[in-house]
């Protein structure tokens, strides 16, 4: 498999996002609201106690701002794209070609990513620099190896995740599936610990969502940035990533393949 | 050398029929109608290596259908298709580097970004050697005479340059095998005739194997030699273009310049008349009793020239389709 074709995928797509700035723009607006939006709520539940759940108000307002940090990185993907193409039949020109579809939106995904943590790094530091946020600046060399092997993972993870969610397309029909693509994101986002960590769940639930394959997104990561977790539990997380990337691997190849024998083609 | 081999080709396809109206919206929410399409139906055909064919038939005859799994992007319900001894839909990257898909009505040439940055990912997508690229490149961009435009947005392109840079991207890796889908599709007479002359040369050239479907009787009575007629799934015709006449018309045309005036009712004896505005009249003939009418018109009235003609082949093949004609 030659790198230099998806090297060249991966260029062309930037030069691709650069033509659509105004949309990049608003795409991050959007995104510091949302941080901005979590960050004054969980500031003002914090701003009498020092202690919320098993949270310091720093360790909570580390979590929020670096999370969406972890966000730009595992869930900007442009992968969505793809259910557009077998909707429209445009995927009729990828199909052609010689070239692995997978690697393809591997690719593109990666120049958008790259593109979402330059601007996201900018972004988290003015607000630390605005508004002076207790912030946990993590300088353990091992932790920070084990937080970024995480977050690669949960970005390959969401990678074929959002594969797959596309792949359904072949059987139901959509148009650009906005609708059920914002229920997904919404549904990841809290399940993923977007909107505070998971652990403030009551046992019940926070047992049931670590056993899904959101809670290693944001969640799992952000626990071992700030350094709360145990040998055991660090294990059985990376465990459970690399469980999930295989289960949903395999799923995606099996839907794929049998994707392409009911696909139509239409779009003539 | 055979090309492309295609034994009882069968592509069917489930639709969902929805009822009319909103009724009908809300009822296919709880329960569909299905029906099965036969767009391909048992069809049989060989090209040689170097053949271009011209595929032709009305809409939703079956041609893009065929095309598609000549392209290894439809699975055939069954049948087998081999094109340069590869299996289409195994879509192994041998057989994609050696042949091109054009569709008019498709692009693939990245809409916001100028052409040459499409042609430079192929290049690497087809691992096409820099100065083989160079070389083709050069060549097609003087044929299209497109230059001036390579370096600009896509979508500020018209669609006839458009078309020009979707062929140019299509066949930078210098496929064996093209299959041209309608590539004059909504051109001016003009850049059709362009696109014309282009395909033939690129034919000849690189004695690559064309099949070329089209609406425009123009393109295919200029280009190719062979056709193959396709109708509701089936092959009615697959042969020169020349025997469509032999094999479809019934009747002759023959042309009369009178020298002085003859009665309507006199002319009409000898057959259809199809125009009469004198000096000119044309009538329909029977074929086999083309030279004896004429024979008896120059005895019988005034001529001061005659000619016997064959109808045009839109007419006939307009006729095959509208279902008038049986096979003789």
């Amino acid at each position: 498999m030659p790198l230099s074709k998806y090297i060249s995928i991966a260029q062309i797509s930037w030069q691709n996002g650069f033509v659509y700035r105004l949309n990049f723009v608003m795409w991050r607006v959007r995104m510091v609201i949302q941080t901005l939006t979590l960050y004054f709520l969980w500031a003002a539940v914090t701003s009498n106690t020092n202690q919320i759940y098993s949270y310091s108000q720093k360790q909570l307002l580390t979590y929020i701002l670096l999370s969406s940090f972890v966000v730009a990185i595992v869930f900007s993907s442009r992968s969505i794209d793809a259910q557009g193409e077998i909707a429209s039949g445009n995927l009729n020109n990828h199909l052609i070609k010689p070239f692995n579809y997978f690697f393809y939106w591997l690719a593109r995904d990666f120049s958008d990513k790259t593109l979402n943590i330059f601007f996201s790094i900018i972004e988290i530091a003015a607000i630390i620099f605005l508004l002076k946020p207790p912030f946990l600046l993590q300088t353990h060399p091992l932790l920070l190896a084990q937080f970024t092997l995480s977050v690669v993972l949960a970005a390959a993870l969401y990678f074929v995740f959002s594969f797959i969610i596309s792949m359904t397309t072949f059987w139901y029909y959509q148009h650009n599936g906005w609708a059920q693509r914002f229920l997904i994101f919404t549904l990841v986002n809290t399940l993923g610990g977007g909107l505070f960590p998971l652990d403030m769940l009551p046992p019940l639930f926070a047992r049931i969502t670590l056993a899904l394959p959101t809670a290693y997104f944001l969640f799992f990561p952000m626990q071992l940035y700030l350094g709360r977790l145990s040998l055991q539990e660090i294990l059985i997380g990376y465990s459970m990533q690399l469980f999930w990337i295989g289960v949903c691997l395999a799923l995606a190849r099996f839907l794929w393949h049998q994707g392409l024998k009911v696909y139509g083609a239409y779009g003539r | 050398m055979t090309a492309i081999s295609v034994a009882q080709l069968t592509k069917h396809f489930k639709v969902h029929q929805k009822e009319p109206g909103l009724v009908g919206s809300i009822k296919s929410l709880f329960s569909r109608k299905y029906h099965t399409v036969k767009a391909v139906n048992d069809i049989s055909f060989q090209i040689q290596e170097g053949e271009l064919i011209g595929f032709i038939g009305p809409n939703g005859a079956g041609k893009t259908t065929t095309l598609k799994c000549l392209s290894g992007l439809l699975y055939p319900t069954s049948g087998q298709v081999k094109v340069l001894g590869f299996t289409p839909w195994d879509r192994k990257p041998e057989f994609q580097k050696q042949f091109s898909l054009v569709m008019g009505q498709k692009n693939q040439l990245w809409w916001d970004l100028p052409a040459i940055e499409t042609f430079i990912l192929n290049r690497e997508i087809y691992e096409v050697p820099p100065k083989q690229y160079k070389n083709t490149l050069d060549k097609l961009v003087q044929l299209l005479d497109v230059k001036s435009i390579l370096n600009v947005q896509v979508r500020k392109l018209s669609l006839g340059q458009r078309m020009k840079c979707e062929l140019i991207a299509a066949l930078l890796h210098n496929p064996k095998v093209l299959f041209l889908d309608e590539p004059t599709i909504g051109l001016d007479v003009v850049m059709q005739k362009t696109m014309r002359d282009f395909i033939k040369d690129y034919n000849r050239e690189f004695n690559s194997t064309i099949i070329l479907t089209s609406h425009y009787m123009d393109d295919v009575k200029e280009l190719c030699k062979r056709v193959i007629i396709i109708d509701q799934g089936r092959i009615l015709f697959d042969g020169k273009l020349q025997d469509v006449i032999n094999k479809y018309a019934r009747n002759k045309i023959v042309e009369l310049v009178l020298s002085k005036p003859v009665a309507e009712t006199k002319l009409r004896q000898f057959g259809d008349l199809r125009e009469y505005e004198f000096p000119r009249a044309r009538i329909n003939v029977p074929r086999k009793q083309a030279a004896d009418k004429a024979s008896k018109l120059l005895k019988k009235f005034p001529v001061a020239d005659l000619n016997i003609l064959e109808p045009p082949i839109e007419a006939i093949i307009r006729e095959v389709f509208t279902g008038k004609l049986k096979r003789k």
